[in-house]
């Protein structure tokens, strides 16, 4: 098992850069707190984290060095973004450190159960059941595991997040010119699938809780 | 233990015994049977339950159950300004804007709909128009603007001439003028000098009011008058309004006039519905009037005010710079650096409940962060919007990083902008009143 050994080393990863955060916090008293960072996010993605939807994606329980990675990302243009580029701009890594970790203690709540979750386009069964077996055939459950349920530090939940994202960033990951930073057998698999695939897709793992 | 707690966690059908297990487990800050404890930790009064008031009143409550707040708000329910300019347009109801309390309360806040008169810093009291009167250790007034004079735009002139600047009935009024004017009438946007309210607000009206004419009455065209010579997000709204309504052009279905070329208004008058400014003189049967403005009427009579009408803050606490105990926030505060929005009133009642339950647990005040984040509307399917994160450095707010939306984006960038504009909505309602 190739990647449950990468997962490994993530962990290792995150605990030696766990302890790297706490030397700075201490040391950083002057700093914002964890929780005065992290509130700041709550008027886009909802209190702890969890989005009000439609389509603002819920980031409460994401884990730390996924959240990190992202914000490296947006802050130096390497990921597209619409405003989070502009945002990130404004924290340095050990702020974001302190973010990741405030949301990574945060309980997930899946969309489709979320009392906002009629304002969200229709979760249609029919697509849904489509999109698993599409999703199926392009082997997207290597890595998104468990009806994309799982989530470690290269890979996001899906399962339960709000639709209308995961079909904007499903068409944007798609979109080669916008050289959306992804694994190769990811780009590959985009490559193969149409349009409607991926609303197919977006559809099954929404409705997932 | 008050009764107020055990609604707040759904445990008042439970036995006591029952609800006591269920709190031990969340309670983590304070002991159980901490009646007394709870006077010890202070009260805080919050006047003004909007985007500033209501977020520093629940905020409070989530970082320390211990602290009694109370906030004094004199409606039942709030209409949020942002996302009302599509109400105006004709895409959107107003019952969507509209909020209630009874999240609040859930957190064990104590609301009171009842209008605060009076506020003495000395004894520490605020008085509400009833005659009751609220005792506090920490006072937070969120009470958003009031207008300054125009000539000639008095309260009658308001029905006539509605300003929709606070969301709510006249909103609805703006919006039924615009559906009733006469095809080739202009529809007259007196816009208002800095600073104000929601800084890219007209000119996001001013679009989505194009937009309807685009498509109900083509032979009419939106006519700003602006005391102003430039704007917030300028360049894309010119750049946008050249894509979507042939700003520039003859056919244009926007004319902006600024400051220098004969856009200040000098009077009104409502009943041959005109607008005078000190070049020429505009008619139209929809007129739409934002008069300049300061500090809401509590805080100028509590002396929270300078002489910019504005009420002098320190950034750190947003405590006022006037009275001890006492904290301005949102559009009443002179938060500069800030714009005055709904994103960056949240914000700064998150600074500020940090720093009240800091001073009121005898401790100092953390260093505070402060985000803004604005969309406006070009079209119902076309967003834009300005962000930044800011911090407090040598005394003054500072940018740390942001900006606004690309100029050049895509038009998918633009529609997925929209999307997210209410998504922001959601969100941050939710964060308000839930």
């Amino acid at each position: 098992m190739h990647r449950k050994k990468i997962h490994m080393m993530g962990l290792i990863g995150g605990l030696v850069m766990g302890g790297v955060v706490l030397a700075s916090s201490a040391s950083a008293e002057t700093g914002p707190t964890a929780a005065m960072l992290a509130n700041t996010c709550a008027g886009c993605h909802g209190t702890d984290g969890i989005s009000g939807g439609p389509a603002m994606p819920t980031i409460a329980g994401f884990p730390a060095n996924h959240v990190k990675t992202l914000m490296k990302e947006f802050k130096d243009g390497s990921r597209p973004s619409t405003i989070m580029g502009r945002l990130a701009k404004g924290y340095s890594d050990e702020e974001v450190a302190l973010i990741a970790d405030f949301f990574a203690k945060k309980k997930w709540v899946s969309a489709n159960s979320h009392a906002n979750s009629k304002l969200a386009t229709a979760i249609d069964p029919a697509l849904a059941t489509k999109g698993k077996k599409i999703a199926a055939d392009a082997k997207c459950d290597k890595c998104h595991e468990d009806d994309g349920k799982f989530q470690d530090d290269n890979t996001p939940r899906l399962a339960g997040q709000w639709l209308d994202y995961l079909l904007f960033k499903m068409q944007d990951y798609k979109n080669a010119a916008l050289k959306v930073p992804q694994e190769k057998k990811m780009e590959k698999a985009m490559e193969k699938l149409t349009a409607e695939d991926l609303t197919a897709i977006a559809h099954f793992y929404a409705s997932k809780k | 233990m008050s009764m107020l707690k055990l609604n707040r966690r759904g445990f008042v059908k439970l036995s006591g015994a029952a609800a006591l297990v269920g709190l031990s487990t969340s309670a983590v800050h304070r002991p159980l049977f901490a009646a007394d404890k709870e006077k010890e930790k202070g009260r805080v009064v919050v006047i003004g339950g909007g985007y500033g008031g209501s977020v520093a009143a629940k905020y409070i409550r989530l970082a320390d159950p211990g602290i009694d707040v109370t906030l004094i708000e004199q409606n039942e329910h709030y209409y949020s300004c942002p996302l009302s300019n599509w109400v105006v347009a004709g895409f959107r109801d107003l019952e969507v804007q509209k909020w209630g309390y009874e999240g609040l309360k859930k957190h064990g806040i104590k609301v009171v709909h009842e209008q605060a008169t009076e506020i003495d810093p000395a004894a520490k009291t605020v008085t509400t128009k009833g005659g009751t009167k609220f005792k506090y250790d920490r006072l937070i007034v969120s009470p958003g603007v009031a207008f300054k004079p125009v000539q000639g735009y008095d309260a009658e002139a308001e029905e006539k001439m509605p300003h929709a600047w606070n969301a709510g009935p006249q909103t609805v009024l703006l919006g039924k003028q615009l559906a009733a004017m006469r095809d080739g009438d202009p529809f007259i946007l007196v816009a208002p000098p800095d600073p104000f309210r929601c800084p890219p607000g007209p000119y996001e009206r001013a679009s989505l009011v194009a937009h309807y004419l685009k498509k109900n009455k083509p032979k009419s065209k939106v006519i700003i008058l602006d005391p102003k010579d430039k704007f917030s997000k300028m360049p894309l709204f010119q750049g946008a309004w050249t894509k979507l309504y042939g700003f520039g052009t003859d056919k244009s279905l926007i004319e902006w006039i600024p400051g220098g070329e004969g856009g200040k208004v000098t009077r009104v008058d409502a009943k041959t519905m005109t607008v005078y400014t000190d070049m020429a003189e505009y008619k139209s049967s929809c007129i739409n009037v934002i008069p300049p403005q300061k500090a809401n009427a509590i805080a100028e009579l509590a002396k929270l005010t300078d002489d910019s009408g504005w009420c002098p803050i320190n950034f750190d606490t947003l405590e006022s710079k006037i009275h001890k105990d006492v904290h301005v926030i949102g559009d009443a505060a002179q938060a500069t650096g800030l714009p005055k929005s709904g994103y960056a009133a949240n914000s700064e009642a998150k600074v500020c409940a940090a720093a009240v339950v800091a001073l009121l647990n005898g401790q100092k005040p953390g260093e505070p962060s402060f985000v803004n984040t604005c969309y406006s509307m070009l079209s119902p399917t076309f967003g834009i919007s300005v962000a930044g994160v800011y911090k407090v450095v040598e005394g003054k707010i500072k940018e740390i990083g942001g900006g606004l939306s690309s100029a050049d984006a895509p038009e998918f960038i633009r529609q997925q902008e929209a999307t997210y504009n209410e998504s922001w909505y959601q969100s941050i309602m939710a964060d308000t009143f839930s």
